[in-house]
């Protein structure tokens, strides 16, 4: 599975978001510290659900951080995240 | 001194303390640069750490803090979040409010600049 689906499954069975894009936006960054020539080092991610309601926003963090799990993570460079 | 003690001994003793790459004067990694970028703009005086330089706090941080990525801010000892999360209460003004509960001096002026310019 390439690693967009893989981030878009573990979020979707996590959290059954309203919305969710995974972004990769490795090529903005091509070239610079963190581009590892895999074209899947840099992520973005736009989610949306009612799992986060009431949560800090390095609660939210973190519980993205835990649905990816410590394999993702430790594959991408950089993650952002973007919580409507 | 174990690289958990060095943390805490840093969050301790600076009111402000940003986890880099890089250092707040050379920045190296875009993300790292933003937030130190917002706090020189504000006229925050905080102590940069560069984790590029010491293996063991680079990895020492993610786990103190529970937290996989850098940069990271601490204000008076406690975890703010990353560039995400910084550049969020920048914008909301949050991060004034975090600062001002804190008796972290700043430049108001220049927050509500950084808010006009994104507005």
């Amino acid at each position: 599975m390439a690693l967009k689906d893989e981030i878009h499954a573990k979020l979707d069975a996590a959290f059954q978001p309203s919305s969710l894009e995974v972004i990769n936006e490795s090529h903005l960054h091509a070239g610079h510290a963190g581009d590892d020539g895999s074209g899947e080092s840099h992520w973005r991610l736009e989610i949306s659900s009612t799992a986060f309601e009431g949560q800090s926003r390095v609660a939210r963090h973190r519980a993205i951080h835990a649905a990816l799990g410590d394999d993702i993570i430790a594959r991408i460079h950089a993650l952002s995240i973007q919580i409507g | 001194m174990t690289a958990e003690t060095q943390i805490k001994d840093t969050i301790s003793t600076n009111d402000v303390v940003l986890f880099m790459k890089g250092t707040k004067s050379m920045p190296q990694c875009g993300f790292s640069s933003r937030v130190a970028g917002v706090l020189n703009f504000m006229g925050v005086e905080f102590a940069d750490v560069n984790v590029l330089a010491d293996e063991d706090i680079r990895q020492g941080i993610k786990d103190f803090s529970d937290w996989p990525t850098i940069p990271q801010l601490y204000v008076k000892g406690e975890f703010v979040g990353g560039c995400d999360i910084i550049t969020e209460m920048t914008l909301s003004g949050e991060l004034d409010t975090l600062l001002d509960e804190n008796g972290v001096t700043y430049d108001k002026d220049a927050a509500d600049k950084i808010r006009e310019a994104n507005a």
